[in-house]
């Protein structure tokens, strides 16, 4: 193969072609092609993201692991620690969205249980196109088939997520698998470093064969009119041998029996072997030959990109190595001897007795090219001043209600969750209903709460109030019932780097994300960045979603976030600092939404605090977040689940607002919905006061009860009129999905 | 818990709600242990066994199939022939109904696809093991979690179950196409029984609910 030929093939650029041969000192050759061109992609090595991400705020007492490893992990007290992180699986989604999905569940569960926890909970950030566009209810349906059939199967429950719907995501969606996993207080925090020259490296799982071949490099390229001839680079899974594996492997590492463990991933054995070696500073023997596979005509180079599911390298002692491989036959998995550990820095690859290749495993894992790819200055966008434009423009509030109940953006998402097991595992307290999902840790007793983050809308009128607002939602999320936010992973799905503009609202967003991490001490412990989410140019919604994590003391008394209470007041908190023309001004064609203010993250961490302490309080029977769509959406979510009303006829808020039918419909970050009991009015506003929030308003919206949805003379509908809108909406857009 | 009364809870290869059993038998202060699948029993030591639900074998073949055929299978039916109570919940009951242990069989949810969701029962027949009349309470509300729990059985054999009194619970709201809304079933000597919802996820008001308790309760 000539050289132009070559690079192609291995997705390498003239450049970097050129840095090989400078950490070798010599030409690339023989299997090394393969090696470069997988550990050298921007999936593997983070090249275009690494300078920016290394701004992060992301350390505090609580912090055990953070980006070291598989996963973050942090100490929550008691001898209770969780491991968690969040990856995308957007590519293989998109060319076969069942496996697609299903192997982003595999892949970022092994994540979590390779450290030595127990995996406790899982959740997903969905992004798909328009319901009419091509192949999308089939993309819908795969997707959240592909989730529920290896997250069910496997035996850990699906409590939370989100999903949304934009043009942008019509080429390109984005499917994000978060998991957590809980180290109880006897259980150990186990690493991937390989050390101790004459150990043994063990190959356990599932056999190796072609799928997945190249997936790391196909996952850093964006897509063309021949993305349908990627599907063999798609990996299959097996999540009935990935739930032997978790068995396995945690009763191994609880029993002392490994050194070190690593599962297969992106660029799978080559990525395990070499990163083992190079963070325990040591050299491997490898054998290719006795790798366990599927079919004898695999070549070794195909061994070593193969991105096969359910595997796991580890390194063992040898006189462990009887005990160890009890246990896994026991599992009825096989546990092969692959190699050794060497004392000398070097990785040596053998296929039949003759050496292929000798490596220093540093040159691949740490001396992997680091760009600084061009951007500008962020430049605040989409502003507006005039009071008027701020507004959306709705003539009937109840027409515009039922529209968006219907629209979906804003209806029932009970279709996706019902294909989820939510609560195997016996631990669940608050599933995907809610709006932030709440586990019971065992031992301890107390609450964890989980919530995504990340709303696509508010990163189209700005990316570093779209950064900033991914980090503050979910933590003002946690805070409304009684969590105290506690660390953050994410996932940054951006187009291509290569493009300053893309670039620039790259490193605004992650600005953005990390200042209001820092002034909310919410340190960022594990993460993942896609890049080249594009299509024929098209690039998709730059979306840092965001995975956070909470605790609180016990689960009595934890907030609904709908009314449970008739005659309880309604109460919003507002703390201004952006006003948005919302959601709905989105949905109108050729009128892109405006917005003033920005967002001042102290403030908002103010915001947390009282709100940590409001949701605490026993009288506090309800919280929500307005959010998308504004007032009149949140007060309808609030009065659905059990069909409690609300009146808020004669409250202070519409003494003060301009055009209330568009008032109810604008968006404010931020604010809050509080239903208290009617005769702690005093009780609330003293806590209020005494916790003071500098800008904090406080409105009287009025009360509970009856049967319809009520605001002022501008919104008057009955209950189960927005609850038909609510629960048939998902249906009017996919028919072919009963 | 010496003194307590000893349960047996099967494990099978990719048996999923394994510790949720186990956390719910605990929790009523009853002795939970392991059985595992290669391995037969002593009968006598238990005062009941329970198949817990999940994808045993990953549901190849077909859901149940496999796990019937494991050599601890041959311990539960001598069981079950002593009159120890036995109980499958979700994918344990498609294993009792593959072994022949309980009538019928569970197909595919009309609309074939996986169904979570909390549903309401109606007691039909009392199972004297498991939440029996004095305790059971009815309706009951419990979660589903499965893509396999249609249950079905020839026209007799419905017959049979309706005149010995062997349908157990029914969904108030049919969710995934039940023959006759059956939730649950025993088999005709009663001490076998089968049922689709998780009783082990509602054991305390901070899972949604704690109606699945008297299923435990009446074992202590």
């Amino acid at each position: 193969m000539e050289l132009a030929a070559k690079l192609k093939h291995y997705r390498l650029n003239q450049a970097e072609y050129e840095k090989i041969k400078e950490v070798l000192g010599r030409e690339p050759r023989g299997v090394e092609w393969a090696l470069f061109s997988a550990l050298w992609s921007e999936h593997c090595s983070y090249k275009s993201s690494k300078i920016h991400l290394k701004k992060f705020f992301n350390k505090t007492e609580r912090v055990l692991e953070s980006f070291g490893e598989n996963a973050g992990v942090i100490d929550l007290g008691e001898g209770e620690r969780v491991a968690f992180k969040m990856e995308s699986h957007n590519h293989p989604s998109y060319i076969e969205p069942y496996q697609g999905a299903a192997t982003g569940v595999g892949g970022i569960l092994r994540d979590i249980f390779t450290m030595g926890a127990r995996p406790l909970a899982l959740a997903n950030f969905l992004c798909f196109g328009e319901s009419r566009a091509p192949r999308m209810s089939q993309l819908v349906d795969g997707v959240v088939r592909g989730i529920a059939g290896y997250g069910n199967c496997v035996g850990v429950p699906t409590v939370t997520g989100q999903t949304e719907f934009h043009s942008s995501y019509n080429g390109n969606i984005l499917v994000n698998a978060f998991a957590l996993g809980l180290f109880r207080p006897h259980m150990k925090i186990v690493n991937s470093r390989a050390r101790g020259p004459g150990n043994w490296v063990v190959y356990v799982g599932a056999k190796t064969g072609r799928d997945g071949v190249h997936g790391a490099s196909m996952a850093s390229e964006s897509f063309d009119a021949n993305s349908e001839a990627k599907k063999p680079t798609v990996q299959i899974g097996d999540p009935f041998y990935e739930k032997l594996l978790i068995e396995s492997c945690l009763e191994v590492m609880e029993k002392d029996l490994v050194v070190a463990i690593q599962d297969m991933g992106a660029a799978g054995l080559t990525s395990s072997s070499f990163e083992m070696a190079s963070k325990g500073g040591v050299g491997l023997t490898l054998h290719l030959d006795k790798v366990p596979v599927r079919d004898q005509t695999i070549s070794p180079e195909e061994i070593l990109l193969s991105e096969s599911q359910e595997r796991m390298l580890l390194i063992c002692e040898p006189a462990k190595f009887p005990a160890l491989k009890a246990v896994f036959d026991h599992w009825n998995l096989d546990a092969s001897v692959v190699g050794e550990v060497k004392a000398s820095k070097t990785v040596e690859l053998f296929w039949r007795g003759e050496m292929l290749c000798a490596l220093d495993p540093d040159v691949l894992v740490e001396r992997a090219p680091l760009y600084q790819r061009r951007y500008s200055p962020w430049e605040a966008r989409h502003r507006e001043s005039k009071p008027d434009k701020l507004l959306p423009v709705v003539e009937d509030a109840n027409e515009a209600l039922l529209q968006v109940l219907r629209d979906l953006r804003g209806t029932s998402r009970d279709w996706v969750y019902q294909q989820y097991d939510q609560r195997v595992g016996g631990a669940t307290a608050r599933d995907a209903a809610d709006s932030v999902a709440v586990m019971r840790l065992p031992d301890s007793g107390r609450a964890l709460g989980l919530v995504l983050g990340c709303r696509p809308y508010v990163m189209r009128w700005d990316s570093r109030q779209g950064g900033m607002d991914a980090v503050a939602y979910p933590a003002l999320e946690l805070a409304a019932k009684g969590f105290e936010p506690l660390a953050l992973t994410d996932c940054l799905n951006f187009g291509n780097p290569e493009k300053p503009e893309l670039m620039t609202e790259f490193v605004a967003a992650v600005e953005g994300m990390s200042q209001t991490c820092a002034a909310m001490r919410i340190p960022v412990i594990s993460g993942n960045v896609s890049f080249y989410n594009e299509t024929l140019d098209q690039n998709v919604t730059s979306t840092p979603t965001t995975g956070l994590v909470g605790l609180r003391p016990n689960l009595q008394a934890i907030p609904a976030s709908h009314f449970t209470e008739k005659l309880d007041g309604i109460f919003l908190l507002r703390l201004p600092q952006v006003q948005l023309s919302g959601q709905l001004a989105e949905l109108k064609p050729g009128a892109p939404m405006v917005g003033q203010g920005e967002i001042h993250a102290h403030a908002v961490a103010g915001l947390v605090r009282l709100l940590i302490q409001l949701a605490r309080q026993p009288y506090v029977h309800s919280t929500r977040l307005v959010g998308k769509f504004g007032l009149a959406y949140a007060l309808a979510r609030m009065c659905l689940p059990l069909g409690i009303g609300a009146r808020t006829a004669a409250g202070d808020w519409f003494a003060e607002v301009r055009e209330p039918a568009r008032s109810l419909f604008c968006e404010h970050l931020y604010e809050v919905l509080l239903a208290v009991d009617r005769n702690q009015e005093t009780a609330l506003r003293e806590l209020i006061k005494s916790l003071a929030v500098d800008g904090l308003k406080i409105f009287k919206l009025g009360e509970t009860g009856g049967d319809r949805i009520v605001a002022g003379r501008a919104l008057d509908i009955p209950v189960s009129e927005a609850k038909r809108a609510y629960q048939t909406g998902w249906e009017a857009h996919f028919e072919g999905l009963e | 818990m010496s003194g307590s009364k000893r349960i047996g809870i099967l494990r099978f290869l990719g048996t999923n709600c394994d510790r949720d059993v186990w956390q719910a038998i605990e929790a009523v202060g009853l002795a939970p242990e392991w059985l595992w699948y290669q391995d037969r029993f002593e009968v006598s030591r238990f005062a009941a066994l329970i198949l817990p639900g999940g994808f045993s074998y990953g549901d190849y073949l077909r859901c149940g199939a496999l796990a019937a055929k494991a050599p601890v299978m041959a311990s539960v039916r001598e069981a079950a022939s002593r009159g120890v109570p036995v109980l499958g919940i979700c994918n344990g009951f498609q294993i009792l109904c593959d072994s022949g242990l309980l009538p019928g069989a569970l197909v595919r949810n009309e609309g074939l696809r996986f169904i979570d969701q909390w549903v309401e029962l109606n007691l039909v027949n009392s199972c004297p093991a498991f939440a029996p009349q004095a305790v059971a309470k009815t309706p009951s509300r419990l979660p589903i979690a499965h893509g396999e729990g249609r249950f079905y059985v020839e026209a007799e054999g419905l017959k049979e179950l309706q005149d010995q009194g062997q349908i157990w619970w029914t969904y108030a709201d049919n969710p995934n196409g039940s023959m006759a809304n059956i939730a649950g079933v025993m088999n005709r000597e009663k001490n076998v029984a089968g049922l689709m919802p998780h009783p082990e996820r509602a054991i305390f008001d901070w899972m949604g609910g704690d109606d699945g308790r008297s299923f435990f309760t009446s074992l202590v």
